[in-house]
């Protein structure tokens, strides 16, 4: 995918943590099966930002759709104010691993993708 | 010889504190090595009652030249101005600190209360405190912005909560050795030897923060600590990365977000909950950016660092 100029597509997972290929895919396909995550509202502000962390803190680690929906995952970056929110500009993401290091989440994504927590 | 009197306002010692602790000159050194004479000073100063009463009579009225007056602590007014809230030596500290001022060679404001009125200042501000020279970046303070002491200098500010003991052995050195005119101060009266570069400056986080790799929770060995956990580093003029705390280390190299602690409107947001130890957003870009830097440039540098970043960077590495 080509933001801004930029190309990370020739970034690939590392293969160092092999559990992540298996649940990225999984995460993909509730996706593309449908899956209603809350894109809205945006965890813009602090209090919306802590009202969805929160949540997520009450999630067992193996609910894996659940913290999908929560965090409002898309398979496309979401854009506001001609800004692309997507995962691969996001301070969470890991470039090497393609992995949100957010602590409430811990979910192997694709640059492309994007949720609510997005902060650059 | 350079006499100098040290008193405390609306404070908490720290700087008292740190001021014993400084090495690179020792408070010691400052009296064998550079001939300041401590006429007074809180955890110092031997004089107690009647005495300390007719030591500061004598600085105010000339009869013991007074070359340095440093205050740490806010200057306090509460009640209704008066300043009773905070007494010493018989009578509103501040009485005593318009008077010594005024009779003073030079004058040094000793950390982020007795500069800029700090923590106690803090909306809504119930002692009714005052930074000698500044409240938070508003030029004037208790002194008046027009302020200047009798060797023709406005306050010397030396921000911090507490500040380096090294920042301050230092510069009383320059003051007591005839350097004063040496040291050059910025818009908000601070050394800029001590001033003009970043806290950032020097910190060995600097390869996560170029490649836009985040700290994400506390006592992680890489990452940044400004994209998410508050860390004010870029935005703060201090050397707390050159001049290391205890010779050994600082906030950031340890973990700990800089808290902006040498700048007057700490501490931010009037500490409202969730400002703290968290990096304060607009639609999920940082409302403060580092210094010089604007949105579109830091988005487009943000795209461009995270594409470009190696795998190490990723990876738990010693920073300190």
């Amino acid at each position: 995918m080509a933001y801004l100029g930029m190309d990370s597509s020739n970034i690939q997972p590392t293969e160092e943590f092999p559990e992540d290929a298996p649940l990225r895919a999984q995460v993909e396909k509730l996706l593309h099966a449908g899956l209603r995550s809350e894109v809205e509202p945006r965890a813009y502000d602090p209090e919306m930002q802590q009202s969805v962390l929160a949540r997520l803190q009450h999630v067992l680690a193996e609910e894996v759709a659940k913290r999908v929906e929560i965090a409002g995952f898309t398979l496309h970056p979401y854009a506001a104010e001609g800004i692309e929110e997507a995962c691969e500009t996001c301070m969470y993401f890991l470039s090497h691993r393609q992995f949100c290091a957010l602590p409430e989440l811990q979910l192997p994504v694709k640059p492309d993708w994007s949720c609510r927590l997005w902060r650059i | 010889m350079a006499n100098m009197l040290w008193l405390q306002g609306g404070a908490c010692s720290g700087n008292t504190m740190s001021f014993l602790n400084a090495e690179e000159p020792s408070a010691c050194d400052l009296v064998t090595d550079f001939g300041i004479n401590v006429l007074w000073q809180p955890s110092l100063g031997m004089d107690m009652g009647e005495n300390v009463q007719k030591l500061l009579r004598d600085c105010v009225s000339g009869a013991i030249p007074l070359d340095i007056f440093v205050f740490e602590g806010t200057v306090v007014n509460a009640p209704n101005g008066t300043g009773t809230w905070n007494r010493f030596a018989g009578r509103p500290m501040k009485d005593w600190v318009k008077e010594l001022t005024a009779a003073a060679q030079f004058v040094v404001a000793l950390g982020d209360c007795a500069t800029w009125g700090g923590i106690p200042a803090t909306a809504p501000n119930p002692s009714d405190s005052k930074g000698l020279q500044f409240l938070k970046k508003q030029h004037g303070g208790f002194l008046g912005a027009n302020f200047k002491s009798k060797a023709g200098l406005p306050v010397i500010n030396i921000p911090g909560c507490p500040a380096h003991p090294d920042w301050v052995t230092q510069v009383l050195v320059a003051v007591a050795t005839g350097r004063a005119g040496e040291l050059e101060l910025d818009d908000l009266q601070r050394p800029k030897t001590f001033f003009k570069s970043f806290t950032q400056t020097g910190c060995t986080r600097n390869m996560h923060f170029a490649y836009k790799v985040s700290a994400t929770e506390f006592g992680q060995r890489k990452g940044c600590l400004f994209y998410d956990l508050g860390c004010r580093g870029p935005m703060t003029h201090s050397p707390c990365n050159r001049i290391l705390w205890n010779r050994q280390s600082s906030k950031t190299r340890a973990g700990m977000p800089c808290l902006g602690c040498t700048e007057p409107e700490f501490p931010f947001f009037d500490l409202a909950p969730g400002s703290v130890f968290k990096t304060q957003t607009m639609m999920g870009v940082p409302k403060e950016l580092p210094e010089g830097v604007d949105k579109s440039a830091y988005i487009k540098l943000t795209a461009a660092a995270k594409s470009a970043s190696p795998a190490w960077a990723e990876k738990d590495i010693f920073v300190i």
